[in-house]
């Protein structure tokens, strides 16, 4: 039975879509409105995921609210880039500053599965010594977490998503060998592996949130390259195929097309519940804790909106930081032409990767990056044509021509805390009526010595290959963070290392929004592993009664 | 697991069973005799091992063809091993129906270029993993040729060959090979031969993480096997061994039955049989297994011809 | 220029295991386009048509992809990127501004409208407009690069690469589940997968690119 996944919300009547089968259903708990549920989270993707599973499974009573649809990935997912665009949080926001960001499908998901949907699969761990970057390494800021205890928290999390991994890791600490063993290279892959071995640089197969054998009903993946526009085959562990089924079977009630417009507080300083609309109508869940899982733009956004004349600047902003130290990560690349056929779209866009600079610090910038293979389908591909290098016309047709011999690497930096980088409201509404986000950013000195860096880095390799047409991409960014960053005491910080805030006990974030630095890896499996470890910590307040 | 690949899983391992005490059922009396020796006894042992062998060079044959199908026969001599294991095959159902106790210059000559193509190829591949980046790596060894695979053809060819050496005793002597006697002769090679392929299906099993636990199967029973026909091959050659026989046996039906779970993990792969373009050639090798089968049964082949000249 | 893929065609693998039902429903859908504007007027219509006949000039021996067509659609329909440069207006209203600004730009310097010139003026024209040197007052604000970078190249240019003609131009292996690929490696060919040309080689390739399937 196929429907519209936009039509109506499908985790209603006590059951929800079973995404392994099609058709199939899953049943469901649901909960009053006028029940009091111990939590609600507000967004079910790295961080809401694991969260809501984790409490469920701890005994709370759990909603857990998104704004996006509950898809059924094995009918819905199309082979089509233009058609995924629906995976993408494609509501407005408003992009300025120097070097304003790209929105939608760089950084921003819109599902039940969040940006895990849509994400590249790419499970690095940080680098310890960025758990305390300022006392360690000299920038930005530490974390109060401890990367042993973090260390722990990494291997459930890759348990958890099976991830598909090398046999040994080339940089850190000795970590479990990982679930699944790592997938085939494609000739991309190959690429940035011998460019890595001619510069005497190491590099490995990228440790990737998609199975190389089967695992339950996932089967394994078939290297269709379409990862980022939604996994039809179900082989990638995404929240939605992992944490929120098995949340769902712990009890946990999921609440799909609901989107969350304000959180309310009580007199007494707390919150009570969120306000949301769903089926055109606005509604009310009474709630002992409120946990807002949005991600780095929905969560300060959420958080200001709720302003009320207690909190005149917005749901635990005491510190003035919520919204500010916006940060995203640098993405630029280098692209090449070879004479052999390289077919990059062949299998998920990056199975190789080097975190040489993230380990080696023989720089005059502060922070680190690493490099990773690439495989953009057309439209993404034409994207960075006209881009990067402002072609049209026939010069740009001759170019795309050359698509199969294409190589690429991109990089991923990072990108310093800057309290003037921020998410604010813009006076513009949007369809719910709700005030949109401004999303303001400009890179600072570091970023772009950084970039300078990698951008000559992957240049070298690719011509260490004999790739030719040689050029550079240099303006791209993705993944975010920052913008209710975890600290150490209420003036500086939005949370505490247990994710809760300073100003409201039980008002929590838990997502990418609470890094106080970002480092040089993609940040998915570091947001699962902090949710988990939230979970655990959720539980142990509540035992000692602090909750 | 379908209903159709549990069935092919079952009759596969039927199959697999009746090949067995066929292939056994000349060796009727597991006695001891120390007296007279038995003219026919020679020639049953090398037919057996012919038959083994041509159940190693189909295995041979169809894995060789699927592998090197995928690798697009980018170079020439990927042809090699299909001419060499479907020759292989033809002199081996030869070698079945000939009851001659006389080596046929057709046969040897198919047998030694078949194991030398063998070994040739296992150059080939080692070749095509170091050239890689990571050389002699885990991604490689999972990814690129696999090294062990040639191996099976060079066993087939080994045993073929022996057994063509087995037939050729002159009437009322031992069979002998080189000069040591036949039985722990051979019964050393499927040892040997059976660990070989024990190292290759696990690493492929690694590969796959074990997600299934009867992918421990061909790393338990076989080496169980290769071990005890090891023993029997060194040991004193009057004694009866059941136990030897027993899980030689196993491992013959788990060559099949082999067959029927890598069925099955194509079905379970995504599109399962209508994807068999892609599953065929990703999913688990179908005519591999088959090879534990061939092995075994020359080492059955082994056990006999040490039972029926015990003095040796 | 000669086809780098001659006979190739991605939707003779229509109902191969390459794609499932949801694909053809969403290429299907995309192939029908309405060639009539629902958003755009009569002028801003003709216009768009000359702005994409630059953009993405189409060779006239083999149909045409609609990329006004497309662009309308993407207005007519509200189909968002989830971003929007703070100097511009919504995508629709940047869209007729744009059109309306470059109609003036070309009745001022060459007297005519757009889409009455000829080609190489309208690139020329075009090129201003992606240097940021139009100084209309049509603009009304709106800046002409940013309009240029974040409306014409990429709505046009996405519509075209989001058609299995342009990918059948590519190369490209077009929509891929249940199956996908199984030689990964460089130089590797899956049988379903688009024959490139050698220089010569042009009739072998396209007998085997018409039994890719």
């Amino acid at each position: 039975m196929s429907g519209d996944p936009f039509a109506a919300p499908r985790a209603v009547d006590g059951r929800a879509p079973d995404v392994f089968k099609e058709g199939g259903w899953i049943p469901m708990r649901q909960y009053g409105e006028d029940e009091i549920v111990d939590f609600v989270v507000v967004g079910t993707g790295a961080g809401g995921g694991p969260l809501i599973h984790g409490l469920a499974e701890g005994g709370f009573s759990v909603v857990g609210f998104d704004a996006g649809p509950y898809f059924r990935p094995l009918e819905e997912f199309a082979s089509d880039e233009q058609a995924q665009n629906n995976l993408y949080w494609t509501d407005e926001r408003i992009v300025d500053g120097a070097n304003p960001l790209t929105m939608g499908g760089k950084n921003s998901g819109k599902a039940v599965g969040g940006s895990t949907v849509h994400f590249a699969m790419v499970s690095l761990r940080f680098r310890p010594e960025w758990f305390k970057s300022r006392s360690l390494l000299g920038y930005g800021a530490d974390w109060p977490l401890d990367w042993r205890e973090m260390w722990t928290y990494y291997g459930k999390a890759e348990r958890a998503l099976s991830i598909s991994g090398p046999v040994s890791y080339p940089w850190g600490p000795k970590r479990p060998r990982y679930p699944y063993r790592s997938h085939e290279l494609n000739g991309a892959a190959e690429l940035l592996a011998r460019g890595a071995e001619a510069m005497g640089i190491g590099w490995t197969a990228t440790p990737l949130a998609t199975v190389s054998a089967p695992h339950g009903q996932s089967p394994p993946c078939v290297y269709r390259g379409f990862c980022r526009f939604g996994c039809s085959t179900n082989a990638k562990q995404s929240q939605l195929v992992t944490f929120i089924p098995r949340a769902i079977a712990a009890g946990a009630e999921i609440r799909d097309l609901a989107m969350v417009g304000q959180v309310e507080m009580g007199p007494d300083g707390r919150a009570t519940g969120v306000h949301y609309i769903r089926e055109g109508r606005w509604r009310f869940q009474r709630a002992r804790n409120v946990v807002v899982a949005g991600y780095a733009i929905e969560t300060p956004r959420l958080l200001l909106a709720s302003a009320t004349a207690t909190f005149p600047d917005g749901l635990a902003n005491g510190s003035g930081l919520v919204g500010r130290n916006l940060m995203t990560q640098s993405n630029q690349a280098v692209f090449g032409v070879m004479e052999q056929e390289v077919r990059w779209n062949k299998g998920p866009p990056s199975l190789a990767i080097t975190e040489h600079w993230n380990y080696d610090d023989r720089k005059d910038f502060a922070g680190g990056y690493c490099w990773m293979a690439q495989g953009p389908l057309p439209v993404e591909w034409v994207t960075v044509q006209t881009g990067a290098r402002g072609l049209w016309g026939q010069a740009l047709r001759d170019e795309m021509m050359k698509y199969n011999h294409q190589v690429g690497l991109k990089m991923v930096g990072e990108m310093l805390p800057d309290e003037r980088n921020r998410v604010t409201l813009a006076d513009e509404t949007d369809q719910y009526g709700l005030r949109i986000a401004r999303v303001t950013y400009s890179w600072g000195d570091n970023d772009k010595a950084l970039i300078q860096h990698a951008l000559g880095q992957m240049q070298t390799s690719l011509e260490a290959v004999g790739a030719t047409d040689i050029f550079r991409q240099e303006d791209d960014t993705n993944h975010l963070a920052g913008t209710a960053r975890m600290g150490f005491d209420r003036a500086n910080s939005v949370v505490n290392s247990d994710c809760r805030s300073w100003d409201i006990p039980n008002l929590w974030v838990c997502d990418g929004s609470i890094f106080p630095t970002t480092g040089g890896v993609n940040p998915s499996l570091t947001i699962t592993a902090i949710a988990m470890r939230t979970a655990d910590r959720i539980k142990a307040l509540a035992a000692c009664g602090e909750l | 697991m379908s209903r159709a690949t549990a069935v092919a899983t079952s009759g596969l391992a039927v199959l697999g069973a009746v090949a067995l005490v066929l292939g056994e059922r000349s060796n009727t009396a597991p006695q001891i005799r120390s007296n007279p020796i038995d003219p026919g006894a020679a020639v049953r042992a090398a037919r057996r091992m012919n038959r083994a062998a041509g159940i190693i060079a189909a295995s041979v044959l169809a894995d060789s063809a699927v592998e090197h199908y995928r690798g697009s026969f980018h170079n020439k001599a990927m042809v090699a091993p299909l001419v060499t294991s479907l020759l292989s095959l033809a002199v081996s159902i030869h070698g079945h129906t000939d009851k001659r106790p006389v080596a046929h210059w057709v046969r040897d000559t198919v047998y030694a270029a078949a194991a030398l193509t063998g070994l040739a190829g296992t150059g080939f591949h080692i070749f095509n993993v170091t050239k890689k980046p990571g050389g002699f790596s885990w991604q490689n060894l999972f990814y690129q040729a696999p090294i062990g695979a040639p191996a099976a053809l060079t066993l087939s060819g080994a045993m073929g060959f022996l057994a063509e050496r087995v037939r050729d005793t002159p009437p009322g002597t031992s069979p002998t090979i080189a000069g040591l006697p036949a039985g722990p002769a051979v019964a050393l090679a499927t040892s040997l031969g059976l660990m070989g392929t024990v190292g290759e299906a696990g690493l492929l099993h690694f590969r796959g993480a074990y997600h299934d636990p009867f992918m421990y199967l061909p790393v338990t029973v076989p080496p169980l096997a290769a071990a005890l026909i090891g023993a029997a091959a060194i040991g004193q050659t009057h004694r009866r061994r059941p136990w030897t026989r027993f899980w030689l046996r196993a491992t013959a039906v788990l060559g099949f039955a082999g067959s029927g779970f890598h069925a099955i993990g194509i079905a379970r792969n995504m599109g399962g049989w209508r994807n068999w373009t892609q599953n065929l050639l990703n999913g688990p090798p179908l005519p591999a297994p088959p090879s534990f089968t061939g092995l075994a049964l020359v080492g059955l082949a082994a056990l006999g011809l040490m039972e029926d000249h015990p003095d040796d | 220029m000669t086809e780098r893929y001659p006979g190739y065609d991605v939707l003779s693998k229509r109902w191969s295991a390459s794609w499932n039902a949801q694909t053809r429903r969403v290429i299907d859908a995309r192939l029908a386009v309405p060639r009539e504007p629902r958003f755009f007027s009569a002028a801003e219509w003709r216009t768009l048509n000359a702005v994409c006949d630059r953009i993405m000039p189409q060779p006239t021996d083999r149909p045409a992809v609609p990329l006004a067509a497309y662009v309308d659609q993407k207005m007519a329909e509200d189909l968002q990127d989830g971003y929007r440069y703070a100097e511009l207006p919504p995508q629709g209203e940047a869209w007729q501004r744009g059109l309306q600004a470059l109609d003036a730009e070309a009745l001022e310097a060459h007297g005519d409208r757009f889409d009455t010139l000829a080609p190489t003026v309208q690139d020329a024209l075009l090129t201003l407009m992606q240097q940021g040197s139009m100084t209309g007052a049509a603009w009304a604000g709106m800046p002409p690069k940013l309009f240029f970078a974040h409306r014409i190249l990429p709505d046009i240019t996405h519509a075209y690469y989001a058609h299995p003609i342009s990918w059948n131009e590519i190369g490209f292996g077009g929509p891929a589940s249940p199956r996908g690929y199984v030689r990964m490696g460089l130089d590797r060919r899956d049988p379903w997968e688009a024959v490139e040309a050698k220089p010569g080689d042009e009739a072998a390739a396209r007998r085997k690119n018409q039994n890719v399937r």
